[in-house]
C-alpha cells in the first residue's frame, strides 16, 4: 500500500514523527519503569487521594511523562466532574 | 596533558569504530599527539578500518598484563607520524582488562598525547564499563533509527551515573532525503529525545563503504561529506567553535555528484 501511495505521489505518513512519538513512551518506560499497568495503578492511587478533595474520578485522569531539557516532567491533566452532587464533596 | 574521550553507542553497528578512526585521523592531520585504544577485546576492529592490521605485534592485554611495554605495543599511522592506534587482543575476552587496567593504561599515556581516543564495545556490560573507565568525557554515537536512539538514551543514564559528565552525541548516517519527507528523525527530533549537547552530524556516505575497503579514513578524502563532516566534529572536540554542516537534501545530490568524479579519480 505504501508502495501506491509513493508512485502515485499521495500523502504520505509521517513515519518519522511516528518513529518519535514511540521512542518518547518507551524511553519513560526504560527510565521510570512504568509500564502501563503501573500508570494505570498510578492513576487509581492518584484518584484515590484527590477524590477525598475533589471530584475526581480515575479514568479521567491523563497522566504523561515528558522530556524536557534539565528534568523529565509529569503532567497530569485531572479534569474535575462537574455535577450538582458537588456539594457531597464539600 | 591528553585528554581521554571515549566513543561509545550501546548499540552495534551504528559507525563507533569508523567514528573513532576518522576522529582520531582529523585531529592528528591538525597537528594533534593523538592515541586510539581499540578497547572491543576479542573484536578487534579499529586496526583494519585504519589499515593497520599488518602490524600488530603486541595488544591491550599484553601491556596490561606486562608482556610489553606500552612504547611496544602502539603502532604509528601509515600517514600519520602523530597518530598511533593500540590495538585490542583478538584472542581473549573483555574480562582480561578490568576497569583499573584501563584508568591506569590511559593515565600513563596522558603525558605523551594530546588525545586518546577509547574506541568501546558495544553493550553495557563489562567491555563498555572498561572502556570508559579511563575516559574524562564521553561521546555517544547513534543513528537516526528507534532502536539506536533508544540503546543511546540507556547510555547517556549509564555514563551520568558513572559520574563522566554530560556526555555528547554525534548523530551518524543521515539520509537528508528521507529526513525531508519526514520518514527519518532528525537531528532536531534526535536532540529533543535525548536532551544532550550535539557535537556532529554525519550524512549517510558511501565513501564510508570504499574507505573502510581501502583501510583509510574518510577524512583524507576531500569529495566524501561523511569525511568533512568528521573533520568538523573533531575540530568541534578539539574546541573550535565550527558551526553545524547543513546536512540538506540538495547538498545530498551535490555530494553524490561530486563523490562520482571523486570516486573515478581514485
Amino acid at each position: 500500500m505504501g508502495f501506491f501511495r509513493n508512485l502515485f505521489g499521495g500523502r504520505r505518513d509521517n513515519s518519522a514523527e511516528l518513529a518519535k512519538q514511540r521512542l518518547l513512551t518507551v524511553l519513560v518506560d526504560d527510565r521510570y519503569k512504568l509500564t502501563p499497568d503501573t500508570m494505570a495503578q498510578l492513576k487509581a492511587e492518584l484518584a484515590e487521594v484527590l477524590a477525598r478533595y475533589l471530584p475526581v474520578e480515575a479514568t479521567d485522569i491523563d497522566v504523561s511523562i515528558m522530556r524536557g531539557e534539565a528534568n523529565d516532567h509529569l503532567k497530569a491533566d485531572i479534569p474535575l466532574r462537574r455535577s450538582n452532587s458537588s456539594e457531597e464533596h464539600g | 596533558m591528553a585528554r581521554v574521550v571515549t566513543i561509545t553507542s550501546g548499540k552495534g553497528g551504528v559507525g563507533k569504530t569508523t567514528t573513532t578512526a576518522n576522529l582520531g585521523t582529523a585531529l592528528a592531520m591538525q597537528g594533534a599527539k593523538v592515541a586510539v585504544i581499540d578497547a572491543d577485546i576479542g573484536l578487534r576492529n579499529l586496526d583494519v578500518v585504519m589499515g593497520l592490521e599488518n602490524r600488530i605485534v603486541y595488544d591491550i592485554v599484553d601491556v596490561v598484563e606486562g608482556r610489553a611495554r606500552l612504547r611496544q605495543a602502539l603502532i604509528k599511522d601509515k600517514r600519520l607520524p602523530e597518530l598511533c592506534l593500540l590495538p585490542a587482543a583478538q584472542t581473549r575476552d573483555k574480562d582480561s582488562v578490568t576497569p583499573d587496567d584501563m584508568v591506569a593504561l590511559t593515565d600513563q599515556m596522558r603525558a605523551d598525547f594530546d588525545f586518546v581516543l577509547v574506541d568501546s564495545p558495544a553493550g553495557i556490560e563489562g567491555g563498555f564499563r572498561n572502556a570508559i573507565a579511563g575516559a574524562d568525557e564521553v561521546v555517544i554515537v547513534t543513528t537516526p533509527e528507534v532502536s539506536a536512539v533508544r540503546d543511546a538514551d540507556r547510555i547517556v543514564g549509564l555514563v551520568e551515573a558513572a559520574q563522566k559528565g554530560p556526555p555528547r552525541l554525534i548523530l551518524n548516517r543521515i539520509k537528508p532525503k528521507l529526513v525531508g519527507r519526514g520518514d527519518m528523525l532528525s537531528v532536531e527530533d534526535v536532540l529533543e529525545i535525548l536532551a544532550i549537547d550535539l557535537l556532529g552530524t554525519v550524512p549517510d556516505d558511501e565513501a564510508i563503504v570504499t574507505s573502510t575497503n581501502r583501510g583509510e579514513a574518510a577524512v583524507f578524502d576531500t569529495q566524501s561529506q561523511a569525511g568533512r563532516a568528521f573533520l568538523n566534529t573533531a575540530r568541534r572536540l578539539a574546541g573550535e567553535d565550527i558551526p553545524l554542516m547543513a546536512i540538506t537534501e540538495q547538498q545530498g545530490v551535490f555530494g553524490r555528484f561530486l563523490g562520482i568524479f571523486g570516486r573515478k579519480r581514485a
